[in-house]
């Protein structure tokens, strides 16, 4: 569905049910030069389980209007102008990557607003090398070739989806050309400037959950160890086998983590 | 694994999960109609497209599963759905996004069967087709009406061999908001990812140089993922709810594989043009050597080409790597490995000529294929565009005394010694 918020036309998909305020909402949040579609394996099996769902583009990603924002700090706020807008407050967010450090930030910033969060493949800080950062300001195609190549795990590369005839490191490259052209630099950039996650993860009181990638290259694992750590006792687990963009790769057992974990934590009636 | 594999690593490894049970390297065959759910909350969500997963053959099988993730892969497109063959392909891929009163611009230079479905059977759905020749773009933007919503082509046009110029056809459509939908059977992907240029998806009859061996017949629509559905409200049936799927909306949740999707909830569900397990299996065999074979095609194919242009037997040789071809600039551009295996030539001495020497070749067979590992060939006129009308096939560019070839890998001075057998027979005719 589109909505506006601040002026801007925003989308979100909500998983092929109507949008319902009343029922505990799950919103999804992309990382950096993704979309809502990443979370295609996951989204419609929460709006199926009486849930009301969000999977989110955020501004300049594909079908919601841009400009990009430029912080974390500006996107916390923003998806706090969404669920007063929508009027959402039974929330459980669900991020990846860069999606969980607005996660992070936002439920620091706004405690009352969710019922708990899942960080998926996620850092305290995520500090972007510059070979990556650069390409992401001048050669776009080959800051996307970087992102996938070092995103996807072994079935990523080769072509193994869960999807009977679908690839997802394809799919992945049309969704990042989609996006509005200095989209993904903004993002990384974002990424790299943001430097709260420690008083962040001090403020978080609800419930939370990190899940981890075996064969993740985007996120070192020291710096998921520093997420845990300053986030005191969250839910952990690992999907070994699968690389940094899990909600496409192992998509079976992250539905299955978010299901356990939101079921408990934000249960429907 | 953190890079992008190379053509002939996909060729070989994309797709396939390799067995955890038995670890058979090469691909099962997965020879069942059905699958056994562990629970309900799985069968219901496989059923509800919230998961991955097989139901029943005819949707999705994990043998035709493989060759579809390994034609995405090799095709850099965002999905694949293989089909009972290449016309069903076709079919099916109108189908998912045309209707009642739709309209299609297509080259006139295709195969056959591609001219017939458009001319004759297309039209009684609804769907009506105005044809352009392919080697004037202009005229494909001036055959466009508002009720369009496809343009179609062949990027090496059969069997005239006219290359299609893919950045300019793709241009139109993007001008217009319709997507390009190119049969890419005659230069598989190892000779011209179209997706690369102007294309938006692609249809192939995988029975060709695909499979590549002439032992199953089978198609496939690879979703290129880069057309956006949602800039226009002419294809209600990605952008909007799908009834016998809950109202899925498929452009919003399946993104660059919402076409490809559409196909696969309805045509393969509706219709059911499945791939059989065993099919799947044969062209797997068969793309794992894609790259060898299509390398010794466009060898065999430059030889007989320099062998064919000097015979004194021969009146006229047709082939895009020819400098006298009119597309010659167009197959340097897009097709630099090579043209594709299909010549067209024509035998002195006119049609009895011409069936002369096709019945006196022997190592060459003579039936109604291409691309198959053995050299193939035929007199059109009388076989393949036999049920095609004489306006049309002066539009396909086919003359009385056309003999196609489809080069083949055998040793090249065979080929040669074969044809020369046929040549004597024909001169022979020609004498009278």
């Amino acid at each position: 569905m589109y909505f506006e918020v601040n002026g801007k036309r925003v989308f979100a998909t909500t998983g092929g049910k109507p949008f319902d305020n009343n029922k505990p909402t799950v919103v999804f949040l992309h990382g950096s030069g993704f979309d809502h579609t990443v979370w295609n394996l996951q989204s419609r099996f929460f709006a199926f389980r009486n849930y009301s769902v969000l999977a989110l583009d955020l501004p300049g990603h594909t079908r919601s209007e841009g400009p990009p924002l430029e912080s974390i700090e500006t996107m916390a706020d923003w998806l706090h102008d969404v669920f007063e807008w929508l009027d959402i407050n039974n929330v459980s967010l669900v991020a990846h990557s860069q999606g969980c450090l607005v996660g992070l930030e936002l439920a620091a910033r706004y405690p009352g607003r969710v019922r708990s969060v899942s960080f998926v493949t996620s850092g305290l800080e995520t500090p972007v090398n510059d070979a990556l950062l650069n390409a992401a300001r001048d050669e776009p195609e080959a800051a996307i070739a970087m992102m996938l190549g070092w995103g996807f795990g072994p079935a990523g590369h080769l072509h193994q989806g869960p999807i009977p005839g679908n690839s997802m490191v394809s799919g992945g490259r049309k969704i990042m050309r989609g996006n509005t052209p200095d989209a993904l630099w903004t993002d990384l950039n974002a990424c790299n400037n943001y430097k709260n996650g420690v008083a962040a993860a001090g403020k978080v009181s609800c419930p939370t959950q990190v899940i981890v990638a075996g064969q993740d290259r985007m996120v070192p694992k020291k710096a998921t160890d520093k997420l845990i750590e300053h986030l005191g006792s969250p839910a952990v687990a690992v999907i070994r086998e699968s690389g940094h963009i899990v909600p496409q790769e192992a998509p079976d057992k992250c539905r299955t983590l978010l299901k356990d974990f939101i079921f408990e934590n934000n249960p429907t009636t | 694994m953190s890079r992008f594999l190379n053509f002939d690593t996909l060729a070989l490894h994309a797709g396939q999960v390799v067995d955890p049970e038995f670890g058979a390297r090469a691909a099962p065959i997965y020879q069942t109609t059905s699958y056994v759910f562990p629970d309900t909350d799985t069968a219901s969500s496989i059923f509800n497209l919230e998961r991955g997963g097989h139901a029943y053959s005819r949707i999705t099988n994990p043998t035709v599963g493989v060759l579809e993730q390994r034609i995405a892969a090799l095709e850099g497109g965002s999905a694949a759905v293989c089909t009972s063959s290449g016309m069903a392909a076709t079919f099916c891929a109108i189908t998912a996004i045309l209707g009642q009163g739709d309209h299609i611009v297509a080259s006139a230079q295709m195969y056959g069967g591609n001219i017939s479905l458009m001319k004759n059977t297309l039209p009684r759905f609804g769907i009506t087709t105005s044809f352009f020749d392919p080697t004037d773009t202009n005229a494909c933007r001036a055959a466009i009406q508002d009720n369009t919503k496809l343009i179609y082509g062949e990027l090496i046009g059969n069997p005239g061999l006219d290359i299609l110029d893919l950045d300019a056809i793709g241009k139109i459509g993007t001008d217009h908001n319709i997507p390009v939908m190119i049969d890419a059977t005659f230069n598989t992907p190892y000779l011209c990812r179209c997706f690369d240029y102007g294309a938006n998806m692609t249809v192939h009859s995988v029975t060709k140089w695909m499979g590549g061996h002439g032992t199953a017949i089978g198609g496939v629509v690879v979703d290129g993922g880069n057309f956006d559905w949602g800039a226009t409200d002419k294809y209600p049936t990605i952008t909007e709810p799908y009834a016998p799927f809950s109202g899925i909306n498929f452009w919003e949740e399946f993104g660059p594989a919402a076409f490809a999707t559409r196909i696969r909830a309805e045509a393969m569900r509706d219709i059911g043009p499945s791939m059989s397990p065993m099919n799947a299996f044969l062209l797997l065999q068969g793309i794992e050597t894609l790259s060898l074979r299509m390398d010794k095609h466009m060898s065999n194919t430059m030889d007989l080409l320099d062998y064919l242009s000097n015979h004194d037997q021969v009146s006229w040789v047709n082939h895009p790597s020819l400098a006298s071809h009119s597309s010659h600039e167009l197959a340097k551009k897009y097709l630099p490995k090579g043209a594709g295996s299909i010549v067209s030539f024509g035998v002195k001495g006119g049609r009895e000529a011409g069936k002369a020497f096709i019945e006196n070749c022997e190592l060459a067979s003579h039936l109604a294929n291409v691309g198959d590992a053995k050299t193939l060939i035929i007199h059109p006129a009388t076989t393949t565009h036999s049920r095609i009308d004489a306006d049309a096939l002066v539009a396909a560019g086919i003359t009385e005394d056309m003999v196609r070839l489809s080069v083949g890998l055998e040793d090249v001075a065979d080929i040669k010694a074969d044809f020369e057998n046929g040549f004597r027979a024909a001169k022979r005719i020609a004498k009278g």
